[in-house]
């Protein structure tokens, strides 16, 4: 999929485990784990904006659009 | 207090009386033909060995059937309800239903009543057939309803 998740990278940034970050904004950790390897099918307003709160960044800091190779 | 438990509880039951009936006939067979010839007025008596092939033959997709249902049960009991397996489940479910319905179609070149079996057989399996796609898509939905977070 062309949608890369850089939640890793964020949270990196920010020095916050998973746990603490689910916990946070209210998912589970293997729900998180999902989004976190990118097979997440999508994400709701209500996650994506508990993420930005938490981590004080934009959507796109952690969404991002990469075009396949073939394209 | 009635639940959903006891609901399938009296599922499982009644398949295994379905069970316990199936097995019945299958080993009386001898016995219920020569009583139904006997009783029949349709003049029956040189197909005795036809009726029991058709309860033989047609005891293997019953069993089959009543086996495969009470094995979807259980696992919807466990709260295994949308998943692949009960799709292929499903899917010998109704099979078997169409199975049975050819055996009493065959059955009908020496006793013609036997289509009235075929066609609440047939129905069946359709029925079955229409559930299993619901469910297919059911699982899809659940599939993709997974990985939204």
């Amino acid at each position: 999929m062309p949608i890369i998740v850089n939640l890793d990278v964020m949270m990196a940034k920010r020095k916050i485990s998973s746990g603490e970050l689910a916990e946070k904004i209210g998912i589970t950790p293997s729900n998180l784990s999902i989004l976190k390897t990118g097979k997440a099918k999508a994400i709701r307003f209500s996650t994506l904006e508990a993420i930005c709160k938490t981590l004080e960044c934009q959507p796109g800091d952690i969404l991002e659009y990469r075009p396949d190779e073939g394209e | 207090m009635w639940s959903e438990e006891k609901s399938i509880s009296l599922t499982k039951f009644c398949i295994m009386l379905f069970m316990v009936l199936l097995a019945v006939v299958a080993v009386t067979a001898p016995w219920l033909t020569e009583w139904f010839v006997s009783v029949s007025r349709a003049g029956q008596e040189e197909h005795r060995v036809y009726f029991m092939a058709t309860i033989y033959v047609g005891f293997v997709p019953a069993a089959y059937l009543l086996y495969s249902l009470f094995k979807l049960l259980r696992r919807i009991e466990s709260g295994q309800v949308f998943t692949d397996e009960n799709v292929e489940l499903l899917r010998r479910i109704s099979w078997s239903c169409f199975a049975g319905a050819v055996v009493a179609l065959v059955s009908m070149l020496y006793y013609n009543p036997w289509v009235f079996v075929a066609i609440a057989a047939a129905f069946m399996g359709l029925i079955v057939r229409v559930v299993r796609n619901v469910v297919a898509q059911a699982v899809e939905l659940k599939k993709e309803a997974d990985y939204i977070v």
